[in-house]
């Protein structure tokens, strides 16, 4: 699907990060891991072509990036009083193929209804935005990414306002569209989910990368090298999973 | 009782304002939900230099007073932008200081020109007197304004709720971004010679909030808005005509007032005073509030 290729990330004259390699195929999972302010969601926004790369290359394997690219990013913006019902959100999915004057028809509404009853929402199709919990909202802005049916799909921190029974059922979906061929990169902070269900990982932080199949890359060393916790915390980890079955239990 | 309606001004006043909600309804209500009800108050007065300039240089022509009045609102909008960019101040700072300025400049501009153009007219409207080519100017503004929000209405859309999402999909945000600001600047100028510089910001953002207290969807929120603007027009109109000393601006911005009014107090996303009375269950809008607060 895609590669990057020495990238530099950053805004201006400050680069976040350089140096930064990794690839995403159909079909897989990459995690993307780092501390507040490694470059992530930079990475992201660099992707999405919102932020200029300061440098290195980004190859597309089909020679340009797919449209529309499947994104679902922090809420820190969102407009939870804006009018608008559920239903109307999850299709928004399907605007991006629409033409200028051309009204979103019957076939985008049926994609939401869909769309809505696979994230469990379809009782709660017809509520306005500002009456849903964090769950239901992060539920509905799934939909929203199930309605824009793309090829590559970029999930940022997704499960950072919801509990835990929700995550569950949201993790199975990523899984259903990893399933379906779809390339997947998700910024994650719940290492025991990156380990279970990930295949390969991107670490991020002090200015650096470390890019390779899950297990080789959150090692606790590497964990400790680029600032994504203390020496004693990964001390625990390794403890924790040396007394386990050999499994690793990346639990922080 | 209704003959005010046998004279022609009377009836040329009530075309401009039904015709004048028609436009201000979209771009009202997106003024408020976008959080620019303010900003578009101060560019409201920051046309008026431009106005007035155009006055004194051409005359009481309708179309270099337009020109005159979109330059100067677009320009105190992107110089308070550019501004907020470059410097450390916030935005509503550096605009609130230049529309001041510029309401001053033309305020000063107008009062050394003389006397041809009367003041109170001009800050309050005086929608008895319009001119043929006001009505041409408010019926292509509505027109352009339509036609332009039906245009940008998706992005624009995405853009209110979802500002992050709107960019990962689409490069051109700056575009809509200014598209609509030029649609709020024409429909102010529309406005100006029927409701004055100082109340034509009225007549888009209250019958836009009042609305925004009963229903939970777009498209219900802008027809009532419109229903809100359109009668509180004609409500006012009669009011200035009865009561010969009130300008027709405040008079309107008065009813539609007491719309909101109503509004606040009855509607669902107000105080529902009615649902609370007959002990209808429905979650207090204050314990809704804090919950937004709260929420990422």
């Amino acid at each position: 699907m895609l590669s990057g290729e020495g990238l530099a990330l950053g805004y201006g004259n400050n680069a976040v990060a350089d140096g930064v390699d990794f690839s995403l195929s159909a079909g897989e999972i990459l995690a993307v891991i780092g501390y507040n302010g490694s470059g992530k969601s930079t990475l992201v926004k660099s992707i999405l072509g919102v932020t200029p790369l300061l440098g290195g290359r980004l190859h597309w394997s089909a020679g340009a990036p797919p449209a529309p690219i499947g994104y679902l990013g922090q809420l820190s913006e969102f407009d939870r009083r804006f009018p608008m019902r559920v239903i109307d959100l999850a299709a928004t999915g399907g605007w991006a193929g629409l033409g200028f004057f051309q009204g979103a028809g019957r076939t985008t509404r049926r994609a939401a209804e869909a769309a809505l009853e696979q994230v469990g929402l379809s009782d709660a199709a017809t509520l306005p935005l500002h009456k849903l919990s964090a769950g239901q909202l992060q539920r509905a802005l799934f939909a929203r990414t199930i309605v824009q049916d793309a090829r590559l799909i970029i999930l940022d921190e997704p499960f950072a306002a919801v509990d835990q029974s929700t995550e569950a059922d949201l993790m199975a979906l990523i899984l259903d569209w990893s399933r379906q061929g779809r390339a997947l990169m998700v910024v994650l902070h719940n290492l025991s989910a990156v380990l279970e269900h990930c295949s390969a990982a991107l670490l991020m932080g002090r200015g650096r990368s470390v890019y390779g199949p899950t297990r080789e890359v959150l090692t606790p060393e590497r964990l400790v090298d680029r600032g994504y916790m203390a020496a004693d915390q990964a001390a625990l980890i390794a403890a924790a999973s040396s007394a386990g079955s050999g499994k690793g239990d990346g639990r922080a | 009782m209704l003959e005010f309606l046998e004279f022609a001004f009377m009836r040329k006043a009530i075309l401009a304002v039904i015709v004048l909600s028609l436009g201000m309804a979209p771009v009202g209500c997106f003024l408020v939900l976008r959080r620019l009800s303010l900003a578009g108050e101060a560019m409201s007065h920051a046309a008026i230099p431009g106005i007035a300039l155009a006055y004194a240089l051409a005359g009481l022509s309708v179309l270099s007073m337009t020109l005159g009045g979109l330059i100067a609102g677009l320009g105190v909008a992107l110089l308070s932008t550019l501004l907020a960019r470059v410097t450390l101040l916030r935005e509503d700072a550096s605009m609130a200081t230049l529309y001041l300025l510029a309401l001053a400049g033309g305020i000063f501009l107008l009062s050394v020109r003389g006397t041809a153009v009367n003041l109170e007219g001009f800050l309050f409207g005086n929608v008895l007197g319009l001119s043929d080519g006001t009505l041409v100017l408010i019926g292509s503004s509505t027109t352009l304004t339509l036609l332009g929000m039906a245009l940008i209405l998706r992005p624009l859309v995405l853009q209110t709720v979802d500002p992050v999402f709107a960019r990962s999909q689409s490069r051109h945000g700056w575009l809509i971004r200014s598209l609509f600001m030029i649609l709020v600047v024409l429909n102010l100028i529309a406005g100006f010679r029927a409701l004055g510089t100082l109340m034509a910001v009225g007549l888009m953002i209250v019958p836009a909030t009042a609305a925004r207290y009963w229903v939970n969807a777009l498209t219900p929120m802008v027809v009532l808005a419109f229903v809100f603007g359109a009668g509180s027009g004609l409500l006012g109109l009669a009011l200035s005509f009865w009561l010969d000393s009130v300008p027709s601006g405040p008079g309107i911005i008065l009813v539609a007032g007491l719309v909101f009014l109503v509004s606040l107090a009855f509607g669902q996303n107000g105080l529902d005073l009615l649902g609370r009375l007959s002990g209808r269950r429905t979650r207090s809008t204050l314990s809704n509030n804090s919950k937004l607060g709260k929420d990422p």
